[in-house]
């Protein structure tokens, strides 16, 4: 599904480059369950983010479902990057001047998704998560547990098949995120969605069936 | 996703309620302010659009030139222009001569009807203008001797609800006309009057055959309207004009050193382009339509700039949003649209605001323009079109940099919460104030330079006294010219007997208003016949002189001792064209006027026969007691009203068949100012308007900066600074933009103050008070407007700042 060939990425600073991401090499399929750990500034967030397309690499190849993201223009990413990838953010990222219902419903805006079936994805998706008594309330209302559901079911609302999600219970308690980890497996082996988890817990990453470590931008092999 | 738009939008509009009403309180000003000035405006440039040929349609003007030097600028010229042109030239397809005859008193029954404006006019007027008719066949309406045209609403006057086609009106007693035609009132918007027509062939019968108007290149006081045919080369064919006369009366003219050019004005550009001798109308000033036009945008785009410098400044606030949006799938440009949107949004309520405020000040507008702008307005297109069209440019022009900016934000370091707000937003905004102060001083500047203006006219000496003087209108029907002087006489001598009326003296001509009779030809009886010269002449009697308290500065008045029949008395200006410089020089020699030869007897000093917009024009004061035009009436303070009723009363005994009209001279001289006193108070209230919607954007800018800055002061405080220490840190942000406004504004004003004050002949110096006046004023706006803010951040206890940072 995913495929990392020499992907590169600096900042340049004072005529001195500081290396990102250097020279990764990484095969992602279908259904996997990723989880890329790593101490801080090793990369993690960045290597997620170029996954992600929400940054660009500045070296090397990248092709995602066959397709090759790196020669692709900005609106045909944009495409493909809404159909196919949901996004759940460590600080959740709701916006806050919409309700719970209006928040999940944001991303079927962007896909022109009738209102009528907008209706009853976001219906459904309300359901699933047990918050449907909750749609009215604005994200401030709620507690940060409740606020990653809703920022989860908004990444699963159009049906990616892959799950980005940046430190996704670094802001919870730890019963909080064992719900967290609990629905990341559940969705994973029920519905097939593939996870890449950028965490810093031993404990979150062997939820996954893979662990990618990081180090100054490269990719640790285990020895 | 347009419903969602429209949630966040009003979502955030609510949220920030301060900043919602600042922003669309200042909009709703600005679009309120230009959506007025340019109906306003819209009426101005209005003027003889309606004449289905005015593209065609070019009126004959007329420069005279004494000795090489311009002596008189017409735009009604000479009478033989019109018929010489069209005969010579195969451009111009058809020509109007047209001249006034006066006022003309009609009896109609029991009841005296007095028609102002009367006008010959040939049979083609009703083809080269569109007035139309609603009784009568315009093709003939004027082609028979002694038929008239009546306006309807005269016709209404004179017959009521009677038909007017076919009835006979008898004009001052004099000549019968019998009604051919009845138009439709000449519309406001023109720079023609006229109650009545009558056909030019009976105003040539009338002159009788010597004196044919069609050879009279002497004769100015003929309107000649030409009408081109379509392709004409206007340029090459106003050429051709002033050649073709030299060739015609040349020779005549060599001989006095005189000469005329001649050239062609559109019949559109006459209401706001000419201000010549015998205008039908005070014609309107093209300047300053265009100035309200320039100010009517200054106030709308300061408003726009404060969506700007507001939604950029809020930017940081709402990155987070444009983070997550992207990273949800959102596009660029979806987001510029979202942006776009709720710009829209703001500018429709806006808009919806502006309406209401329009509404409100709809009559105090009427009353300040004099114009009569109805709720209908509202429906016009004049009024739709600009009204969507700053809808439409106020969203593009305002959301646009917004939306960019916004829109480009990168989600990773939004989202990351390490986004700084950056130096490059704010200097832009930091010139968008200099630009909105900018505009402000300048508009602050021209008001007190009108304003000045205004009152330094008022207030100037005017070389005579015109108060509490009683001005009658003389009477037009009056019998056989040879009774009229004793008459006159008898009715003058009736006002004195009046306890109340010290004085009464008769004239051609009154002050306030341009001297009716312009006079060529004048010389010293012993110079040669090329040193003649042009002179506005008023004829006077024995006792005018003394009753306008004007100056004698040489010689002596008239006087009855003296028997002087054939005198005249120069002003000062006069006496300078006449090519002397003292009194002596020239006092009891003999000037040709006219084939009379008449005695100087004095010099007066030069006086303010008009505003002092005007020059001090070479006069000649010319002693004829049985003259006809007005008596002005010197009354004591005492009860007006009942010294008005005895004045009547001797009024209907010698002049019966007249009607009574009367006003106060000072009051009359003053109406000069009206147009200016307008323009002033227009001016004057938009600067208003101008400066309270830069305020209002400032004062948000101010509390943005100000929440930016109170870490800073906390800070500050905690390190032992007092309150005026950080208030000036404050203000000295602001201030170093009003003095960079004021830097850019002061040579950009003072090139529109100088231009706008050489139509003034007697004028204010531009100088320094100019500026800085309106500089303080700003400072102290714009400070007290930042205080609101800044003071309250400075008192506040910088524990709490610093501990919420």
């Amino acid at each position: 599904m995913i495929a990392l060939q020499h992907i590169s990425k600096w900042v340049t600073n004072g005529g001195l480059r500081t290396f990102l991401l250097k020279d990764i090499n990484l095969q992602i399929e279908e259904g996997e369950f990723v989880s890329i750990m790593g101490p801080s500034g090793s990369g993690k967030s960045t290597l997620l983010n170029v996954i992600g397309m929400l940054d660009d690499a500045d070296e090397g190849e990248y092709n995602f479902l066959g397709q090759s993201i790196h020669t692709m223009k900005e609106k045909q990413r944009s495409q493909l990057y809404k159909a196919h990838i949901g996004f759940v953010f460590q600080a959740y990222h709701l916006i806050d001047e919409l309700t719970v219902y209006e928040n999940i419903e944001t991303p079927l805006l962007y896909q022109d998704t009738k209102s009528a079936e907008r209706k009853a994805m976001v219906g459904d998706m309300l359901d699933r998560f047990n918050i449907v008594g909750k749609k009215d309330l604005f994200p401030n209302q709620l507690s940060g547990g409740q606020q990653q559901l809703v920022g989860i079911a908004r990444s699963l609302i159009a049906s990616p098949k892959l799950l980005l999600a940046d430190e996704p219970t670094g802001n919870l308690n730890s019963k909080q995120g064992e719900e967290i980890m609990d629905l990341f497996k559940q969705l994973n082996e029920e519905d097939g969605v593939t996870i890449i988890q950028v965490t810093h817990s031993e404990k979150n990453a062997a939820y996954g069936n893979r662990i990618i470590n990081l180090l100054d931008g490269r990719i640790e092999h285990p020895r | 996703m347009l419903k969602n738009y429209f949630k966040i939008t009003w979502r955030n509009l609510t949220r920030h309620r301060s900043y919602a009403i600042i922003n669309i309180l200042g909009l709703a000003i600005g679009i309120a302010a230009c959506l007025l000035i340019l109906q306003y405006v819209y009426y101005e440039l209005s003027y003889d659009q309606f004449h289905t040929k005015k593209d065609r349609v070019y009126r004959v003007i007329q420069d005279r030139y004494d000795n090489g030097k311009l002596s008189t600028q017409w735009a009604a010229g000479a009478f033989a222009a019109g018929r010489n042109f069209k005969d010579a030239f195969p451009e111009i397809e058809d020509y109007v001569s047209m001249t006034g005859r006066g006022a003309s008193v009609i009896k109609e029954g029991e009841r005296i009807i007095k028609l102002e404006r009367t006008y010959f006019a040939s049979e083609s007027f009703f083809r080269l203008f569109s007035y139309p008719l609603v009784q009568g066949d315009p093709q003939t309406a004027l082609k028979e001797l002694n038929s008239a045209v009546i306006s309807e609403s005269s016709a209404k006057k004179l017959f009521g609800t009677e038909k007017a086609l076919g009835k006979t009106i008898r004009i001052n007693q004099n000549n019968s006309y019998t009604i051919t035609g009845v138009m439709k009132d000449i519309p406001e918007n023109s720079h023609m009057t006229a109650d009545v027509l009558l056909s030019y062939s009976t105003f040539i019968k009338q002159v009788g055959p010597d004196n044919n108007p069609d050879n009279a290149w002497d004769w100015d006081g003929c309107f000649t309207y030409v009408l081109l045919k379509p392709g004409t080369d206007v340029k090459a064919l106003e050429k051709k004009l002033t050649p073709l006369v030299a060739q015609k009366n040349g020779d005549s003219w060599k001989q006095f050193n005189a000469s005329a050019s001649f050239y062609l004005q559109p019949v559109t550009d006459i209401h706001l382009y000419s201000n010549r001798m015998i205008e039908f109308k005070a014609n309107g000033d093209g300047k300053t339509v265009y100035l309200l036009l320039g100010i009517a945008f200054f106030v709308v785009i300061i408003a726009w700039v404060n969506y700007i410098n507001l939604a950029t400044a809020k930017a940081v606030g709402r990155a987070r949003e444009v983070g997550i949006r992207k990273a949800i799938g959102s596009q660029r440009s979806q987001l510029i649209f979202q942006f776009l949107f709720e710009s829209a949004l703001l500018n429709a309520i806006a808009l919806f605001v502006a309406l209401l405020i329009i509404l409100a000040v709809l009559p105090a507008f009427n009353r300040m323009t004099g114009m009569d702008l109805g709720l209908g307005l509202l429906a016009g297109k004049n009024f739709m079109l600009p009204f969507f069209g700053l809808f439409l440019l106020g969203t593009f022009l305002s959301g646009i940099y917004p939306a960019l900016v916004l829109s480009s934000f990168n989600p990773i370091t939004v989202l990351k919460g390490t986004m700084v707000s950056t130096g490059r937003g704010a200097l832009l905004r930091k010139s968008l104030v200099v630009f909105q102060f900018t505009a402000s001083l300048f508009l602050l500047i021209g008001t007190l330079t009108v304003s000045r203006q205004i009152s330094y006219m008022q207030g100037q000496e005017l070389g005579m006294n015109i108060d509490q003087t009683l001005v009658v209108r003389g009477p037009i029907v009056t019998g056989p010219d040879s009774l009229f002087a004793g008459k006159t006489n008898a009715f003058t001598n009736e006002l004195l007997k009046i306890p109340a009326i010290s004085k009464v003296a008769v004239s051609s001509s009154i002050p306030g208003e341009p001297v009716g009779w312009n006079a060529g030809g004048i010389r010293l009886i012993s110079a040669p016949e090329n040193t003649q010269k042009q002179f506005r002449v008023i004829a006077v009697d024995y006792e005018y002189i003394d009753l306008m308290g004007l100056k004698l500065i040489g010689g002596r008045k008239f006087s009855r001792d003296f028997g002087d029949k054939k005198g005249v008395i120069f002003n000062e200006a006069g006496l300078k064209l006449m090519g002397f410089d003292k009194p002596e020089e020239i006092i009891g020699k003999d000037i040709f006027f006219w084939g009379d030869t008449l005695t100087v007897h004095g010099i007066v000093g030069n006086f303010h026969q008009q505003s002092l917009r005007d020059a001090f024009e070479p006069l000649i004061l010319r002693l004829i007691p049985e003259m006809r035009g007005y008596y002005s009436v010197k009354v004591k303070a005492a009860d007006v009203s009942q010294t008005l009723t005895a004045v009547r009363k001797s009024w209907d005994n010698f002049f019966p068949g007249n009607t009574f009209e009367y006003f106060f001279l000072d009051e009359h001289f003053n109406d000069q100012y009206n147009a200016d006193r307008r323009f002033g108070q227009v001016f004057g209230i938009f600067t208003c308007m101008a400066i309270l919607v830069a305020c209002l954007g400032l004062f948000g800018l101010a509390s943005f900066t100000t929440i930016q800055k109170t870490k800073e002061i906390g800070i500050r405080k905690v390190l032992g600074a007092s309150v005026p220490s950080i208030l000036r840190l404050l203000y000295k942000e602001f201030a170093v933009l009003i003095v960079v406004a004021f830097l850019v504004a002061t040579p950009v004003s003072w090139y529109a103050a100088s231009q706008w004050l050489q139509g003034y002949a007697f004028r204010i110096n531009v100088q320094q008070g100019l500026f800085l006046i309106p500089f303080m004023i700003m400072m102290v706006v714009a400070l007290l407007t930042v205080s609101i803010q800044t003071v309250r951040a400075a008192l506040a206890n910088p524990v709490t700042s610093l501990r919420t940072e």
